[in-house]
């Protein structure tokens, strides 16, 4: 298939970009000021831990050999011990990226649908009162900080109303039998609530903005008017070759606000103490636990640059005229 | 002829970047609104009541805590700890216009440098200019700036610093394109051909078709400094002893504001920053429609 | 499906399929009104290839569409009818017209390539029509979208295919071929080669002329190039700034025309049967601004052989000879204009 040589090199280049930026994280960390080794050994380690965490590393070793086993124990999943937990980092990483990735996605897919109809229906009433309406609010959720959107939906439905639960993922005491129990029991659905409608609110401003202004875009192409003259029904105009061209963008757009989002999770998982990678880091660092902050900011950037191949390769095969070039 | 027209559309759009948008009411509201900002911040000491960081005692010796909008001459009452909210938001105004302009200014340079560079010479510049785009696009801003905050002292600039790092790439990107569209059209060529050295033909055919665009990145930029400054503060990351809204947010979610529904001291920060960030997308809106005309939107 | 419509349509022969009497069309623009089209007055017989030409901005593209009755937003048909087969076009209720819609009337763009959907097969958009217009069954479509591909010459596999996967020849042959698709009375074709090469054109055109003469279609041509309408149409109705200036046979036109305009658009254009012959004279200056239009006549600040009288009164069209009408005060000395038209010199000093 002919897509198959842009798919391959596009591949390679984000491999390249993954590279660059574990490079950049490993180079600030080793390069920090004070104890080089201090970026995977606290004071307060065993000796004998400390001797294992040296020689995995080889922290004793010139820098450009340490780069290479940093890069060799990434590869094997090895990031070093966390300072506070007294874990390995990798396992706390595995442990939290769920949660971070259910909040994304939960509240992603409820963004996307509410922006791709309300886009639309906007673009149909061009022109309108609601329109006028419409867009300064949708404005003005793109300009307001994600955590105060969630500190007011806290405030008011938390505290004030007392329909949700106050942060977290669950109530203290509940036990599950399985990961599955758990994410579908009404009490994390309960906790998910307010986090997951703060970015929703959020992000629904791009889909929105970016599919009405594809529908007025591709209501004025000639195969609109064409499907006009035809004579077809208003409904395959507007809709099946309407919308349908209009979404292409849309959708590839998609998979790159899974990487914006993932950094306003970040504060909103700080806001309602959600578990999730984005809190993890913002208290490593303050903890000063570098291999934990390390660790996960190494796990947001490899979702980031995923996202952003899938994107790539999402609109190379949902454009026929590049899948069939 | 060429170089007529290419000159008087060249004279256009660079009086359209100084153009006030009459026409589109909200672009003006926006840079109303801007103005405001800019006097707010400009004249706080005077528009103050009090000092924003100082803890007041109230007539009885008592500390004058959360006091509610209206007591004690307070307009939007008190923190915790008895600073006048009323106070704090003016004065944030301040660090909120310094880190805006400085981060926004940033951005449109370092992008419109690598941009214009990455289009105008090509071959390998533009190859490993737009490489080290991508590893931009790669870097998650926020836990960026978070990581780069482990190691430097909490300040404000932390956030122009990570920005200047990071964000200029989408400026980067479309003045790239631009300039390659530009290259494109004949005149540069032409210039070229009559032995223009590069530089002038940068200044002259390529800047002023540029330049808008760089300030309508800019003006965007400015949006995203404050709010990625409110994050930062929020997180703790942020300067203790400079009041910003982001600070003011931190204080609030710190101090119980929102089981106390304390609404009085966390709403006004966050309406502040919602207010100044529109004004920019507003006026960016008004600029792009000035600047690239789609009839009938 | 009608084979042949020609038995059908013997009894009322002399009858024209479209009859446009006294149209007018205009653009509402924020503050006024740019009439397009101004009292056209024309006929299209049955089972005629028919040109309209003129420059860009005459009005011809307005009035074309204006047969399909989907014109831009802010157009509106002012005054006039367009009798089609007994109805009025312009005053059928929505409903109605939609039923004719390339049933009776179909269309042929200028541009194939944005006309088609670029996100369905060519196959799904002729469906579109053959099954959701005309009713056909899965099965009969396909027959019907095979038997179209091979009148207009492309192979039935290329039905799969994407638009951008065409030429731009083929790609306005799928765009005849989709017009074909019902078995309509008329097709109206906005510049169907202009973006061609002149050998494809040829053979689109060549095309176009075997369909008409098997099917019995009448076809308006829509184009700024003369010598096309010199290659196909049977009749050819000439406008300039939106008004009807002659309308005759194409063989009396090109070699005796009425109207000095078309006597100066025959020196500008190569013959496309013998291409490379003959001078190129362009005419000079401009058509008038129709949101302000001259009293007089239209054309008379571009015309070597404008007098005062022409300045001032504008002609109306009137019927010069049998199926030959002219707006023009100097119609009767044609043949000495004429004349003076094949010097190039005439219209140098115009300059």
């Amino acid at each position: 298939m002919s897509t198959l040589k842009p798919v391959l090199s596009r591949t390679f280049q984000l491999m390249l970009v993954l590279w660059a930026v574990v490079t950049i994280l490993f180079l600030m960390f080793r390069l920090m000021p004070g104890n080089p080794l201090a970026a995977y050994i606290d004071p307060t380690f065993t000796l004998e831990q400390q001797e294992q965490l040296i020689r995995q590393f080889g922290l004793d070793k010139p820098l450009l050999q340490q780069y290479f086993t940093y890069i060799g124990n990434l590869l094997q999943g090895e990031l070093g011990y966390s300072f506070r937990y007294r874990t390995p980092v990798a396992d706390r990483i595995w442990l939290l990226l769920p949660n971070t990735l259910i909040l994304t996605f939960s509240s992603l897919i409820i963004a996307y649908f509410f922006g791709i109809l309300a886009g639309a229906w906007l673009a149909w009433h061009r022109g309108s009162r609601a329109e006028a309406v419409a867009l300064p609010v949708v404005l003005a959720t793109r300009a307001m900080p994600e955590f105060w959107l969630g500190m007011v939906l806290l405030a008011v439905f938390s505290f004030s109303l007392g329909i949700f639960p106050a942060g977290g993922t669950r109530s203290p005491g509940t036990e599950y039998d399985s990961l599955w129990a758990l994410y579908t029991s009404a009490d994390f659905l309960s906790h998910l609530a307010l986090p997951m409608l703060t970015l929703a609110i959020y992000s629904q401003g791009l889909p929105l903005l970016l599919m009405r202004s594809n529908m007025l875009d591709v209501m004025k192409e000639d195969f609109v008017t064409m499907a006009k003259v035809k004579g077809l029904s208003p409904y395959t105009i507007v809709i099946r070759h309407g919308a349908r061209n209009a979404l292409l963008p849309v959708m590839t757009s998609f998979a790159i606000s899974v990487g914006y989002q993932l950094q306003g999770n970040v504060v909103v998982e700080s806001v309602f103490s959600w578990p999730g990678l984005g809190r993890e880091l913002v208290s490593a660092v303050s903890a000063s636990d570098y291999p934990l902050a390390q660790g996960a900011f190494l796990m947001i950037a490899v979702v980031v640059i995923l996202m952003n191949l899938i994107a790539d390769l999402l609109y190379t095969f949902l454009d026929p005229r590049i899948s069939h070039a | 002829m060429l170089e007529a027209i290419a000159s008087r559309g060249k004279i256009r759009r660079m009086f359209g970047a100084l153009k006030v948008p009459v026409g589109d009411n909200f672009a003006v509201a926006g840079l109303i609104i801007y103005v405001l900002f800019m006097l707010t911040a400009i004249f706080a000491p005077v528009l103050a009541p009090f000092d924003p960081t100082e803890i007041l005692y109230s007539t009885d010796y008592e500390l004058a805590s959360d006091l509610l909008p209206g007591q004690e001459g307070h307009i939007l009452g008190t923190t915790s700890l008895g600073r006048d909210i009323f106070s704090q938001i003016v004065f944030g105004a301040r660090s909120a216009l310094l880190v805006g302009l400085t981060a926004a200014f940033m951005v449109a340079f370092i992008g419109t440098i690598v941009g214009l560079l990455a289009g105008y010479f090509g071959g390998w510049i533009d190859m490993i200019l737009m490489r080290l785009a991508d590893v931009a696009f790669g870097i998650p801003f926020l836990p960026f700036v978070i990581v780069i905050s482990a190691f430097l002292e909490p300040s404000i600039w932390n956030t122009v610093i990570a920005m200047a790092l990071v964000l200029w790439r989408d400026t980067a990107r479309v003045i790239r394109s631009q300039v390659l569209t530009l290259r494109s059209r004949g005149y540069v060529e032409a210039a070229r051909v009559a032995g223009s050295s590069d530089l002038k033909i940068i200044v002259r055919h390529i800047a002023p078709n540029i330049v808008p665009l760089s300030l309508l990145y800019g003006s965007i930029a400015i949006g995203w400094a404050i709010l990625t400054e409110a994050s930062i503060s929020f997180l703790g990351f942020g300067d203790p002893d400079s009041i910003s809204w982001g600070y003011m947010l931190q204080d609030a979610f710190a101090s119980q504001a929102l089981s106390r529904q304390a609404y009085h001291w966390f709403i006004p920060p966050g309406m502040a920053i919602i207010f100044v960030v529109s004004a920019g997308f507003f006026i960016s809106r008004g600029y792009e429609n000035l600047l690239f005309p789609k009839l009938g939107r | 499906m009608k084979t042949s419509s020609f038995q059908s349509w013997a009894g009322n022969m002399n009858e024209p399929l479209l009859s446009v009497k006294d149209l007018s069309i205009a653009y509402q623009v924020p503050g006024l009104d740019v009439v397009a089209v101004s009292r056209a007055f024309f006929d299209v017989p049955k089972g005629a290839i028919v040109g309209l030409v003129g420059e860009s901005g005459c009005g011809k593209t307005t009035m074309a569409r204006a047969f399909t009755r989907i014109i831009a937003d802010n157009a509106k048909i002012t005054e006039g009818s367009m009798l089609f087969d007994g109805q009025d076009l312009a005053k059928l209720s929505e409903k109605a017209m939609n039923d004719l819609r390339w049933r009776d009337i179909a269309f042929v763009p200028q541009s194939a390539m944005n006309s088609l959907d670029p996100v369905y097969r060519v196959e799904y958009q002729l469906n579109e029509v053959l099954r959701g217009r005309g009713g056909l069954s899965r099965a009969q479509a396909r027959k019907r979208a095979v038997e179209l591909f091979e009148l207009v010459g492309i192979e039935a596999n290329r039905l799969r295919d994407f638009p951008h996967q065409f030429s731009g020849g083929m790609r306005q042959r799928v765009a005849i071929a989709l017009a074909l698709a019902l078995n309509p009375k008329l097709i109206v074709a906005d510049e169907p080669v202009t973006a061609l090469d002149v050998i494809v054109q040829r053979q689109i055109l060549d095309q176009m002329r075997d369909l008409q003469r098997d099917l019995g279609i009448s076809i308006i041509i829509v184009t700024h190039d003369i010598s096309v309408v010199a290659y196909i149409c049977d009749r050819t109705v000439v406008m300039y700034a939106g008004e009807v200036v002659e309308d005759c046979d194409t063989k009396t036109l090109l070699s005796a025309p009425l109207h000095p305009y078309t006597m100066g658009l025959k020196n500008a254009f190569p013959d496309i049967a013998s291409a490379g012959s003959g001078m190129l004279t362009p005419i000079s200056g401009a058509p008038p601004d129709l949101a302000r239009p001259p009293s007089g006549c239209r054309f008379a600040a571009r015309c070597p052989f404008a007098t005062d009288h022409c300045r001032a009164v504008s002609p109306t069209l009137r019927q010069f000879a049998a199926g030959h009408s002219v707006a023009c005060h100097r119609a009767d000395e044609a043949v000495v204009l004429r004349g003076k038209a094949e010097n190039p010199a005439t219209w140098g000093e115009m300059a």
